[in-house]
């Protein structure tokens, strides 16, 4: 397969656009405020596009259609549980977070909490998330790139970090919202054209049912009224559960998006940019799903390496690919919603679906390595450690620590040590069940203390790192419950881990000293409705 | 706890969780459901696809929004008229 002048084209009009919007907003990022927070002035549809594609990333972009072909149609509910976390969040964490008003993901610790070391302790999770996550956008963009280019997989990692690193040091987070929100757009169209192309070949919803059943007769099967489900992971009501919930409260409480509730213009433009989020997300999901289900046929009936020598299915045409540009461990399973794009033969739709799967990767790699900058820099170095680098050159710190970031994660890279979905459902784990609920019930509930905050950020981040671990080393899949069996218990990524977080929080809560009354005011009555 | 959380948030909850809940029991009660026809389409994509993942959730967004926006209007007309007194 060889490289298509048109599909090149349309990936260059896309650096085009987004250099034009970081150029014609520099001038906006010269001081600390606009560099992190945007200066708070931008309005909703404009941060909703900009939410929508920085919560979503090459785990929905690659890993959900990947997830739908290797598991079938019970995953869908896994996307109706990220969109349906997207409202809640609104009145949960948006309006509250956006009339406090801080700067960066841990002042609300340091402050709720009443110690500068709950940034130490709460950055622990968000660091191990936040290098997963720009790993996983390094990969998503190196895979299009190796779409685009036909490059080695380990020279499109490299072009994959350049391109992801200048565009972070381009501006802070004045142009990155700007792209970002033109990254939203295009996120959207391209997936939207991906499903109406795939609609349009099979002759609607109907057409592609029947096709995907030809190729996958247990698609469509469910747990306990059929036979055979369609997967061994989908056996359980708990792995249709599990998967629901696993990212279904990460639009409330993961720092790359929460960033982005601090950079509307007031609250009720903080809430209008869910709406305008769900709106842009939702229509990305239904065409995620769509070409998640009709990958397996496309590719099987249409992809033009289904004629090499020992491919026979959709499978072994990934292996084969795989083989042949080097693609590193578990990844080459993502490139299936490539690989069925390819298959429609037509240069004009991967242009589309390239542009789109380039913004989405990028946008979050920029968001969380925004998170990753000032958590590392302002937060760690300036308001714990006493350096005042970060406040006198906030430009250059974030710059040097963007350096480090992505140098680090593109080492990882290389080799990726599971499919970018995983990636993404270990990191929501471990941040939703340690940070999530001294964030949540910090809001909310005025018994919530620095005791329990501290406790459970620390327990939980070592319980769910290690039960994910473990499941995925010594059963072959982190989505068996791990002191199971492989084949036994389905709890996808350790999802319980989110719930008990919760309980265990209250109850070190109930059992310990609570914060002085005007902390409690300020930081949990005071950001309530009616306050 | 929750003190406060306005109750369209539950209500927007409960339509949430209940449409999940109630179609998820029935797929693993009833066989073939997802490919039972509705409007000419197997029913899956209507009701989890294009409900489920949109429309569903542009219907809570909004009702959350309105009812928020609402009360705070209230709000400041009540705190105006205090003002005036």
């Amino acid at each position: 397969m060889q490289a298509d002048p048109v599909v090149i084209i349309g990936a260059l009009s896309y650096f085009v656009v987004i250099m034009a919007i970081g150029w014609y907003s520099r001038k906006a990022a010269l001081n600390a405020s606009d560099y992190y927070v945007a200066g708070r002035k931008v309005g909703p549809v404009v941060n909703g596009s900009a939410l929508a594609s920085t919560y979503f990333s090459p785990a929905s972009f690659l890993g959900l259609p990947a997830f739908i072909f290797l598991l079938g149609y019970p995953f869908w509910w896994a996307l109706v549980g990220i969109v349906a976390g997207m409202p809640v969040a609104s009145l949960l964490t948006a309006a509250p977070l956006r009339k406090y008003a801080p700067t960066s993901f841990t002042d609300y610790y340091a402050d709720r909490y009443e110690t500068k070391w709950m940034r130490l302790v709460a950055g622990i999770p968000t660091i191990i998330g936040g290098f997963a996550y720009v790993t996983l956008s390094i990969v998503g963009t190196a895979l299009f790139m190796l779409a685009i280019l036909k490059f080695n997989f380990t020279v499109s990692v490299i072009i994959s970090a350049i391109i992801v690193f200048l565009y972070i040091y381009w501006g802070g987070m004045v142009s990155t919202t700007f792209s970002t929100a033109f990254q939203g757009l295009m996120m959207t169209l391209a997936s939207v054209v991906g499903a109406l192309y795939i609609l349009s070949h099979y002759g609607g919803f109907s057409g592609l049912a029947e096709a995907t059943m030809s190729v996958s007769p247990n698609f469509f099967n469910l747990p306990y009224v059929n036979e055979k489900p369609s997967s061994a992971l989908m056996g359980m009501w708990t792995g249709i559960v599990g998967f629901y919930f696993t990212w279904h409260y990460g639009f409330s409480a993961m720092p790359y998006t929460v960033v982005r509730f601090f950079t509307a213009q007031d609250i009720k433009s903080a809430r209008r940019s869910v709406f305008w989020a769900v709106f842009f997300g939702g229509l990305t999901y239904i065409g995620l799903i769509i070409i998640g289900t009709g990958a397996r046929v496309l590719i099987e009936q249409l992809h033009p390496l289904m004629q090499a020598q020992g491919v026979t299915d959709a499978v072994s045409l990934l292996k084969h690919m795989k083989n042949l540009y080097g693609v590193g461990a578990a990844s080459v399973n993502d490139y299936s919603m490539i690989a069925a794009m390819e298959a429609l033969k037509s240069p004009f739709l991967m242009a589309i679906i390239c542009a789109g799967g380039l913004a989405i990767a990028m946008s979050t790699a920029a968001g969380w390595t925004m998170v990753l900058n000032v958590l590392l820099g302002r937060d760690l170095l300036g308001k714990v450690f006493g350096s005042k680098w970060p406040e006198e050159k906030p430009v250059q710190a974030t710059r040097v620590m963007t350096t480090v970031v992505l140098v680090l994660c593109t080492l990882i890279s290389f080799n990726p040590p599971a499919l970018v979905l995983d990636i993404s459902g270990a990191a929501f784990i471990v941040i939703l069940c340690s940070v999530g609920p001294p964030l949540i019930l910090g809001i909310w509930w005025e018994k919530a203390n620095t005791t329990g905050a501290m406790v459970n950020i620390i327990v939980m981040t070592v319980l769910s790192t290690f039960s994910w671990m473990y499941a995925n080393a010594a059963l072959g899949s982190a989505h068996w419950f791990f002191l199971s069996q492989k084949g036994g218990i389905v709890t996808p990524h350790q999802f319980y881990w989110v719930f008990v977080g919760f309980i265990f929080f209250i109850l070190i809560c109930l059992v310990s000293k609570p914060n002085s009354p005007e902390v409690i005011k300020k930081y949990s009555l005071d950001l309530r409705p009616d306050a | 706890m929750f003190n406060r959380m306005p109750k369209v948030f539950w209500g927007a909850m409960a339509l949430i969780y209940g449409w999940f809940l109630l179609f998820f029991i029935i797929e693993i009660t009833v066989k073939g459901f997802p490919l039972t026809k509705f409007l000419g389409m197997p029913a899956c994509f209507l009701y989890n696809a294009i409900i489920g993942v949109w429309i569903l959730n542009l219907i809570v967004a909004v009702l959350l929004n309105r009812s928020e926006e609402k009360r705070e209007e209230r709000t400041a007309a009540l705190a105006s008229t205090k003002g005036v007194e």
